[in-house]
C-alpha cells in the first residue's frame, strides 16, 4: 500500500528541484560577465517509480511516478573546441609578440623618413661633393666632417637603442618563465582541489573553469598536450577528474609540466651558465631547464634535484607560443651560431659601419690633406696623406677621429701634395656611394642597408598578416565556444520563466494534496454531524 | 522564408546560439579594425605618404629609399654645376677683359710704329703700355669666393706677386705646370673649370714687357715696333701681339664649350629631377581622393556599426518581462 502523504513528498521534491534549478539560473546570470565561466544545467531526473523492484513488493497495477531529482549540475563545455581555440592562442601568441618585436624594430631605424641612417649617408656624401667644389673652403669642410660625426652618431644611436629593446625582449623572456611557473603551479593547486572533491561525488564545476582559464594562458607561451586523469572513489559521471599536462618537443621526449597535483618549473639559462634576464644581452638564451614534476610542499621544501631533458629552441614546433617568439627574437645560441632577429640584425649593421670604416679610412689615406699656414702665411705644416677618418669598430663604435673633428685641414680632399684648389679626391671619396664592396656581399653602403630595411618590412608585413588571420581564426574559435558555453540572458530569462512556473505548480500540487487530505481528516466520518 | 536558416548563411543547417558575450566580442573586434583602417587612413593623408614604416609596404618603401638617393643625388651635382658654371663664367669675362685690353695695345703700338712720331710721344704711348700691362696683371689675380681663378689648383695663391725688383712676376710658389681644377658633374664625370693661366699670362706679361722696352729704347725704328704687331708671315714671331690674342681667343673658346657642355648636363639633369619625383611620388604619395573616399566610406561604416551593436547589445529579453 502507498503511503497517505506520498503526493506531498513527489511534489516537495519537485519544489526543491525546480528551486534548485532556478538558483542555478540566478548562478549562470551573476556569471554572465565571467571570464571562462560555462553556464551550469540542472540535469533533473525522475525518481525511481513506485513500488520498487523486489521480493516483497505489493502487487500494484502500473508503475507510479514519485517525482523528480537533481541528477547533477553539468557545465556545458566542448573539450574539442577548448583544444582548437588553445591551437590558435598558441599561434596568435608566437605572431603577436614578434609583431610587437618587429614594430620595435621598425621604431628605431625609422625608414622611410628624413632623419635616417640613409639619409645621414646622403647627408655625408653631399658634403663630400661640397668638399669636391670648393675644397680651400673651411666652411665646406667643417660641414662634411659635422655630418660625418652625424653619421657615426646615427650608427651609435641605432646600436644602443636595438640593443636596449633586445634587452626588454630578454626581461620578458625571464619573466614570461616567471608566469608560465606560476601558471602551472596554479594549475596543480586547482588539480588538488578537485581531487579531494570529485571522489566524494561532487562536481566542481567551477574549479573545472578556473583550470581552463589557466590552461588556455599556458598555452599562449607553449604549447602543450593535456590528458584527463579520472578522480575514482564515488566520482561523478559527469566529473571531469584532475589534468596531466606536458609538453612533447620536437626531439620527441615528452616533458611533465603538471601531473595531478605536482608541477614542475622552468627555468631560462643563458650562453654563459646564468639565468636569462635582459641585462646582459650577450647571455643570449641556451635552454629552459625543467625540474622533476613535485608536489608545492617539496617545492617550498626545495628537495627536489633531479631534472627533466632540458628544452632548446629547436625542441619547439615552428611558430608555436609567445615563448618561441621572445626566444627567436632576443636571440639564442645554436649549432649554427648565433642566431635570432636582434642579434642578426645588429650583426648586419656592424658588418655594414665595419666595411664603411675600413673602406672609407683606406681610401682616404690616398688623398692628401690640405696644408697648414700659420698667421702669417708661412707653411707650418705641409699636405700629407690622409690619416685615420673613422676609428673604432662595428655600429656601436663607430667614432669621427678627434684629429679630424679638431683640425678640418686634415680631411684628405686633394689628389696631389699642396694643392688646395684640388677636389678630385673629395669627389672619389664621394664616389664611394656608387661602388660595390664584396665585405658586404657586393653591394653599395645604402643598398646593403636598404637590404636590411627591406627584411625587416618584409617580416613585420608577414607578422602583421599572421597575427591578423589567426587573431580571426581564434575570434571564430571563441565565438564557437561562446555560442556552447557563454551564458545567453535571454534564453536565462526563459527558463527563469519555466522554472518559476514549474515551482508554482508544485506549490500549488501540494495545496491540492492538502486540500484531499483535508477532506480525509476533517471531513470523513462525520455523516450527518 | 525568414524561418529557413539556409537563407541566413549558405551551408548553415543548424542555428547556432547566439549570445551577447559574442554579439559584443564580434562588436568589438569590428570596431577595433574599422579604428585601425582609419587610423592607417589619417596617417596616409596627414603625412601625404602612402606608408609611414616598412611593414606596411616593404616594396615601396625599398624602391621609395632608391628613388630619394637618386633624387639627393640630381640635387648635389645641380648644385656641383653652379659652382662650376660660377668658374667659367668668371673666366670667360676676365679673359674677355684681356682680349679687349689686346686690342687697346694693337692700336697703341700701331700708332707708335712709325718713325715720325716723337720720342715724347712714344714715352707717352709706352706709359699706357705700362697701365695695361698692370691691368692684364690684375685681371690675372682674379679672386673668386676666395679661389684665384688662373693659378692652377693653387688656388690660395695670386698668379703675379710683387718681384723683387719692382713691379710684379708670376708667382715662383705655383706648381709647374698648372694643374687642372675640376668639378664633378655627374656620377664619376668631372670636367675642368678652371684655365691654367701660368703659361698665358706669363707670355702675356713678357710681350707687354718687350713692347714697354722697345718703345722706351729711342733708337729703335718704326719697322722694329711695327714687328710686334705679327700677323704677317715673313715677320711673325711667337711673341707678337697676333699670336697672344689668337691664344686668348682660343682659351676663350675652350671656355666658352665648356659652358655649352654645363648647360647640356643642366638639362639632362633637369628632366631627370622631374622623373625621380614622379617616380618617388607614384611610389610613395597617397593618392588623395581615393584616401580620402576611403576615409569617407570608412567612416560611414564605423558610424553604422556603432549604431546597430548600441541598439543590439543593449536588448534582452529582461526588458520585456515583467
Amino acid at each position: 500500500m502507498r503511503s497517505t502523504f506520498m503526493g506531498l513528498e513527489a511534489s516537495k521534491r519537485g519544489l526543491f528541484t525546480q528551486q534548485t534549478a532556478l538558483y542555478t539560473t540566478g548562478h549562470n546570470i551573476s556569471n554572465a560577465n565571467s571570464l571562462g565561466y560555462s553556464r551550469q544545467r540542472v540535469n533533473m531526473q525522475a525518481t525511481p517509480g513506485f513500488p520498487t523492484a523486489g521480493l516483497n513488493q505489493p502487487f500494484y497495477p502500473g508503475h507510479l511516478g514519485t517525482g523528480v531529482e537533481t541528477g547533477s549540475i553539468q557545465r556545458i563545455r566542448d573539450e574539442f573546441i577548448d583544444r582548437q581555440y588553445r591551437q590558435e592562442t598558441n599561434k596568435f601568441g608566437y605572431w603577436e609578440s614578434r609583431t610587437k618585436a618587429i614594430s620595435q624594430m621598425e621604431d628605431i631605424i625609422n625608414e622611410p623618413s628624413e632623419f635616417g641612417l640613409d639619409k645621414a649617408f646622403e647627408q655625408f656624401w653631399k658634403g663630400l661633393e661640397d668638399v669636391g667644389n670648393k675644397p680651400a673652403d673651411a666652411a665646406a669642410r667643417k660641414v662634411a666632417i659635422g655630418r660625418a660625426k652625424h653619421l657615426a652618431l646615427s650608427f651609435n644611436t641605432m646600436d644602443t637603442q636595438l640593443k636596449t629593446i633586445q634587452g626588454n625582449l630578454g626581461k620578458e623572456l625571464g619573466v614570461s618563465t616567471t608566469q608560465i611557473n606560476t601558471i602551472l603551479k596554479e594549475i596543480a593547486a586547482v588539480n588538488k582541489q578537485i581531487q579531494e572533491v570529485e571522489p566524494n561525488g561532487y562536481v566542481p564545476n567551477d574549479l573545472y573553469d578556473v583550470r581552463d582559464v589557466l590552461v588556455d594562458k599556458l598555452n599562449e607561451y607553449i604549447p602543450v598536450s593535456i590528458e584527463r586523469v579520472p578522480s575514482g572513489g564515488l566520482a561523478s559521471k559527469v566529473a571531469e577528474g584532475s589534468l596531466k599536462i606536458t609538453f612533447k618537443g620536437t626531439d620527441g621526449v615528452v616533458r611533465n609540466l603538471v601531473d595531478g597535483k605536482d608541477f614542475a618549473q622552468f627555468t631560462a639559462m643563458g650562453t654563459n651558465g646564468s639565468k636569462v634576464t635582459g641585462d646582459d644581452i650577450t647571455n643570449l638564451f641556451s635552454e629552459l631547464q625543467l625540474t622533476d614534476i613535485e608536489s608545492l610542499e617539496d617545492h617550498e621544501a626545495g628537495t627536489v634535484t633531479s631534472s627533466q631533458a632540458a628544452i632548446g629552441q629547436q625542441d619547439f614546433e615552428a611558430s608555436k607560443g609567445k615563448l618561441l617568439s621572445l626566444i627567436n627574437s632576443y636571440g639564442y645560441q645554436s649549432t649554427g651560431g648565433i642566431k635570432g632577429y636582434y642579434p642578426e640584425t645588429l650583426e648586419k649593421l656592424d658588418q655594414l659601419a665595419n666595411a664603411f670604416i675600413q673602406e672609407f679610412n683606406t681610401l682616404h689615406a690616398n688623398g692628401y690633406t690640405l696644408e697648414e699656414k700659420d698667421a702669417n702665411g708661412n707653411i707650418i705644416n705641409a699636405s700629407t696623406n690622409g690619416g685615420t677618418f673613422f676609428v673604432g669598430t662595428g655600429a656601436g663604435g663607430i667614432q669621427l677621429n678627434d684629429a679630424i673633428e679638431n683640425n678640418v685641414n686634415l680631411l684628405a680632399a686633394s689628389s696631389g701634395v699642396t694643392q688646395e684648389g684640388d677636389g678630385k679626391h673629395a669627389y672619389e671619396l664621394a664616389n664611394m656611394q656608387h661602388k660595390l664592396y664584396a665585405s658586404i656581399g657586393n653591394a653599395t653602403m645604402q643598398s646593403f642597408y636598404q637590404g636590411i630595411v627591406g627584411k625587416i618590412g618584409v617580416d613585420g608585413e608577414e607578422a602583421l598578416r599572421l597575427a591578423a588571420t589567426h587573431e580571426s581564426q581564434r575570434l571564430t574559435v571563441s565565438n564557437n565556444r561562446d555560442s556552447m558555453s557563454s551564458v545567453s540572458l535571454d534564453e536565462e530569462m526563459t527558463n527563469m520563466i519555466t522554472f518559476q512556473q514549474a515551482y508554482n505548480a508544485n506549490a500549488r500540487m501540494i495545496t491540492v494534496v492538502d486540500e484531499t487530505l483535508d477532506k480525509i481528516i476533517n471531513g470523513m466520518g462525520r455523516v450527518g454531524l | 522564408m525568414g524561418n529557413n536558416p539556409q537563407t541566413i548563411k549558405k551551408g548553415v543547417f543548424i542555428k547556432m546560439r547566439v549570445t551577447q558575450s559574442m554579439l559584443s566580442s564580434n562588436m568589438l573586434l569590428n570596431l577595433n579594425r574599422s579604428y585601425g583602417k582609419m587610423s592607417k587612413l589619417q596617417d596616409q593623408i596627414n603625412s601625404g605618404s602612402k606608408i609611414t614604416r616598412p611593414s606596411d609596404d616593404p616594396v615601396v618603401a625599398v624602391n621609395g629609399m632608391g628613388y630619394r638617393r637618386d633624387l639627393a643625388k640630381v640635387e648635389q651635382y645641380t648644385r656641383n654645376m653652379i659652382t662650376a658654371s660660377n668658374w667659367l663664367d668668371s673666366s670667360d669675362e676676365s679673359l674677355n677683359q684681356v682680349g679687349e685690353q689686346m686690342k687697346r695695345v694693337r692700336e697703341l703700338v700701331i700708332q707708335a710704329a712709325n718713325d715720325t712720331s716723337t720720342p715724347e710721344e712714344r714715352e707717352k704711348i709706352k706709359m699706357e703700355i705700362d697701365q695695361i700691362r698692370q691691368q692684364i696683371q690684375d685681371v690675372g689675380n682674379t679672386n673668386i669666393g676666395g679661389s684665384y681663378l688662373f693659378s692652377g689648383t693653387n688656388t690660395n695663391q695670386p698668379l703675379f706677386t710683387p718681384a723683387a725688383g719692382g713691379g710684379k712676376e708670376i708667382n715662383p710658389a705655383l706648381n709647374a705646370p698648372n694643374e687642372a681644377v675640376n668639378i664633378e658633374i655627374y656620377d664619376g664625370i668631372q670636367i675642368q673649370v678652371n684655365t691654367p693661366g701660368k703659361d698665358l699670362f706669363q707670355s702675356i706679361d713678357d710681350m707687354m714687357g718687350k713692347i714697354s722696352d722697345l718703345l722706351g729704347d729711342p733708337n729703335k725704328t718704326g719697322q722694329e715696333i711695327g714687328d710686334m704687331l705679327g700677323g704677317v708671315s715673313s715677320s711673325s714671331t711667337s711673341d707678337d701681339i697676333t699670336t697672344m690674342h689668337n691664344k686668348i681667343l682660343e682659351a676663350q673658346a675652350d671656355v666658352g664649350a665648356r659652358q655649352n657642355r654645363i648647360e647640356m648636363m643642366e638639362n639632362r639633369l633637369g628632366i631627370r629631377e622631374v622623373s625621380v619625383t614622379k617616380q618617388l611620388r607614384d611610389t610613395e604619395s597617397v593618392d588623395y581622393s581615393k584616401a580620402i573616399t576611403e576615409m569617407v566610406t570608412n567612416e560611414s561604416i564605423h558610424q553604422a556599426a556603432l549604431s546597430v551593436g548600441a541598439k543590439i547589445i543593449q536588448q534582452t529579453l529582461v526588458d520585456f518581462i515583467r
